[in-house]
């Protein structure tokens, strides 16, 4: 009997005839080929079940790309070493749960040095892209492959965005024996799940520092990656591992009118809000923006619940607080996090502070990641790029003007400024309008970070 | 492409009618592209914020969004001849972290280094970012008519790239559409139906088998286009909106403009085929593209028909494979032989056979690197056509 990878999916051919494949757990009967099929993942317990009742395999599918060699010892720290020895002992599968900061990618770089088969490693963003091939490059003296932000080379270590991967696993598919997912809590949800469900690599380690809750995520998360084998909490660290911090919250007012503006439109989009939760009382916020669009009532509590975000992003006193932050922080390293890009560019424009976003290039945005490293430039600003992995290890202030995302942004932006230094001590300034959604909500996502 | 939430949809229980713009959209079309006119060397940022508040004339949100959607795609950017943004944001921000003095100062000082006037120096610092880059009207502004037309494809095309599965029933140039959906790495089922009914079309991916996935989308969406080159078809797809599978169904008569005219070949493997036949085949007739022929419930559909000049009883098919299984090959042959069905010879591509190392030449099946060998297809033909 062979197992024949197509194209994401394993395709059994020349069954015995005393083998009834639908009792497998996994495999289908595809009408339109007339044979049966499993999706990649499914590739090597495929074949131990298969062995397991006596079946000859004349063919299976092994990673197609030649084993990457010249890796250079990889030091771990002592907690390091335990999620590595955790993950491994476990298999070789499953999510390891980290802080931001305490060195995820390092226990990452280990494995593909223990494990020595091809491997391919997915990043959320074309920011990362980069970063994971110029970090690996320290580690590792072979041709280093890259998927997305227009580059397409294939190694036998490759690093490619979720999105290319995603678009692309039909054919990369049986190219490797390890994947690796950074920020590994994308995935569960559907979006993009086909890209780890249809490679047949049995080896697998996700990280991240934010996993989903106990839930139909993690559950399915668990299922193409592997349970969490490992999980470690800012407050269980060594003292040394993440640099020490203090967090100032600076309450702030809205003008008299851009308060009454403020609460009209929330009295509006809430109204609106209550009346639906009314009809539709397990509804949540995406049902409620998807079906009032229907409306035109329901459009006008949208509008005002999108201008409200717009008036929190950027208000004058946070306009004023920022400017006095900058000035009596000139001489410290600062990231500015903000709610949306045309925020990002406003204050770069009054400020003359490079914004880092999405739409900035990634030549120019290595280029200026260098110039903050070397100290040619003291400040960045950005809305969503700096929020997940990237390694900015010498910034020491955090100056939170607004958000969208939640805790999970906020713990993945608190943690850019926690790598640790000699003598480092970080600053997290957080500017909260009073009376507005801002002060619950940050209320909340400190709750989360500290627990 | 147009994202899920400007695809102007009315959902009525399972299925999802697609609401295309019309002529009574034109009058708001007009006003829209008005509107694109006014902010010519604006930032786009500006006229999305504008284009989000109310229209002179009523529009429906959903068109509009859609219409406003291509229009932006038809747009081009200004391009500062005097500097690269990039390089300016590099001086500007570099200048500013070294220097005590006020912004103001620092502004001007980059504009004199730079050499560019400092009244310029704001508006270009982003104008290459995408939303941020200064509007400049397209060479030919689009018309109402022709703006409709696009955002109805769109529309069209963005539903179809959040399909599960497609069936087609199909009357003239169906070949087109198998060989354009195989070469972009789908299934396709072609079944024959009784009484002369138009084929369908079965197509989907591999892995559709297991989850309802949109990872085809784009493949089906870009099958489209080239329907509107067929007689008559009637399309029915499943496809995720608004969270749920729901059925989408098109045909002849949904206002969607027709892809450039399909070109003469393929792909290049068969154009070059069809050159080098021309040397080695002079003794035949190279028919391209005959019709499509029924094996059992299936239909085949050949890219050449070979067929003697002197001795015309002698006719041999031959296909030019995508991706190809050994099983996939031998029921195709069982197919043919069970119909009666005149000799085939397969072209494969050795380099795209699903989990086979290497492809065993035999009499009907010709592997081929890069070209397919006229001189050696030939070969087959004679001895097959007898």
């Amino acid at each position: 009997m062979r197992l024949l990878f197509d194209r994401g999916t394993i395709v059994l051919h020349d069954l015995p005839s005393s083998l009834d494949p639908s009792i497998i757990p996994g495999v289908l009967w595809d009408p339109r080929i007339a044979a049966w099929r499993a999706p990649g993942r499914l590739a090597y317990p495929l074949a131990s079940e298969l062995r397991r009742r006596d079946v000859r395999l004349s063919d299976r599918p092994h990673p197609q790309l030649s084993p990457p060699t010249g890796f250079q010892p990889v030091a771990l720290r002592p907690y390091q070493q335990a999620a590595f020895d955790a993950w491994h002992e476990a298999g070789r599968r499953g999510i390891v749960v980290l802080p931001t900061g305490s060195g995820k990618t390092r226990i990452a770089f280990a494995a593909l040095a223990a494990t020595r088969t091809p491997a391919l490693c997915l990043v959320p963003t074309r920011a990362l892209l980069q970063q994971w091939a110029n970090e690996l490059g320290k580690y590792y003296g072979g041709p280093i492959g890259c998927l997305g932000d227009g580059q397409r080379s294939l190694a036998p270590i490759t690093v490619a965005t979720f999105a290319s991967a995603y678009r692309n696993m039909a054919l990369l598919g049986d190219r490797f024996g390890l994947l690796i997912v950074d920020e590994a809590h994308h995935f569960g949800n559907a979006r993009h799940d086909e890209a780890l469900d249809m490679a047949i690599a049995p080896l697998r380690l996700g990280l991240t520092a934010t996993p989903p809750a106990p839930g139909p995520t993690l559950q399915r998360l668990s299922t193409l990656i592997g349970p969490v084998r490992f999980e470690l909490k800012i407050s269980e660290l060594p003292e040394d591992s993440l640099a020490p911090f203090d967090r100032i919250t600076q309450p702030l007012w809205l003008e008299p009118e851009e308060q009454r503006t403020y609460d009209d439109l929330r009295t509006l989009y809430r109204g609106a809000f209550a009346a639906f939760r009314i009809t539709h009382p397990v509804a949540k916020w995406d049902d409620f923006i998807r079906i009032a669009a229907n409306t035109d009532s329901g459009r006008r509590a949208i509008a005002a619940w999108r201008s409200c975000q717009r008036l929190l992003a950027f208000p004058r006193c946070k306009q004023q607080a920022l400017a006095t932050w900058l000035q009596r922080l000139s001489d410290r390293k600062t990231l500015i996090f903000v709610a949306d890009n045309d925020t990002a560019y406003r204050v770069a424009r009054e400020h003359l502070l490079m914004p880092l976003t999405c739409e900035i290039g990634r030549r120019e945005r290595s280029v200026m990641l260098e110039h903050f490293r070397s100290g040619k430039i003291r400040a960045l600003v950005s809305a969503q790029v700096l929020n997940e992995g990237l390694d900015v290890p010498d910034a020491d202030v955090g100056i939170v003007v607004a958000g969208r995302g939640g805790e999970r942004e906020h713990t993945q932006r608190v943690g850019r400024l926690l790598r640790p230094s000699d003598g480092k001590r970080a600053l997290v300034v957080e500017l909260v309008v009073q009376q507005s959604t801002e002060v619950q909500n940050a209320e909340k996502r400190w709750s989360r970070l500290v627990a | 492409m147009l994202p899920e939430s400007d695809i102007p949809i009315r959902l009525v229980d399972n299925e999802a009618h697609l609401d295309f713009l019309g002529a009574q959209d034109d009058p708001w079309l007009r006003l829209l592209i008005a509107e694109f006119d006014r902010f010519e060397g604006f930032p786009r940022r500006q006229l999305s914020e504008a284009l989000a508040g109310p229209m002179p004339r009523p529009a429906p949100q959903w068109k509009r969004r859609a219409a406003a959607r291509i229009l932006f795609r038809l747009w081009d950017r200004e391009r500062p001849q005097a500097i690269q943004p990039a390089l300016l944001r590099e001086v500007l921000f570099r200048c500013a972290a070294q220097s005590k003095a006020e912004r103001a100062r620092v502004r001007e000082e980059t504009a004199f280094v730079l050499q560019i006037p400092p009244e310029q120096l704001s508006r270009w610092l982003f104008c290459d970012l995408p939303s941020e880059r200064l509007m400049k009207r397209p060479t030919a502004s689009p018309s109402p008519q022709v703006l409709r037309q696009e955002t109805n494809l769109a529309i069209a095309q963005a539903a179809l790239m959040r399909a599960a599965t497609v069936s087609i029933d199909l009357v003239g140039n169906a070949r087109a559409i198998v060989r354009l959906a195989r070469l972009r790495g789908l299934l396709c089922s072609v079944m024959a139906q009784p009484n002369h009914a138009p084929p369908t079309l079965s197509l989907s991916g591999p892995y559709a088998l297991f989850r309802h996935t949109i990872l085809y989308g784009k493949a089906l969406a870009e099958l489209l286009p080239r329907l509107a080159w067929c007689n008559r078809y009637e399309l029915r797809a499943q496809c995720r909106l608004q969270g749920r599978l729901r059925d989408v169904f098109l045909d002849q008569d949904s206002p969607i403009a027709p892809a450039k005219e399909p070109k003469p070949f393929d792909s290049k493997l068969e154009q070059r085929l069809a050159d080098d036949l021309q040397q080695h085949a002079t003794e035949w007739h190279i028919i391209r593209e005959p019709e499509p022929l029924t094996a059992g419930k299936h239909l085949i559909f050949p890219d050449f028909l070979f067929q003697h000049r002197l001795q015309p009883e002698r006719r041999v098919l031959v296909e030019l494979a995508g991706f190809w299984t050994p099983e996939y090959l031998h029921e195709k042959f069982a197919r043919l032989a069970a119909s009666n069905a005149p000799n085939l010879i397969v072209c494969v591509d050795a380099e795209r056979a699903c989990g086979v190392q290497a492809a065993h030449e035999t009499l009907r099946l010709l592997p081929y690197r890069g070209h397919v060998d006229a001189k050696a297809l030939m070969a087959k033909v004679e001895r097959l056509g007898i």
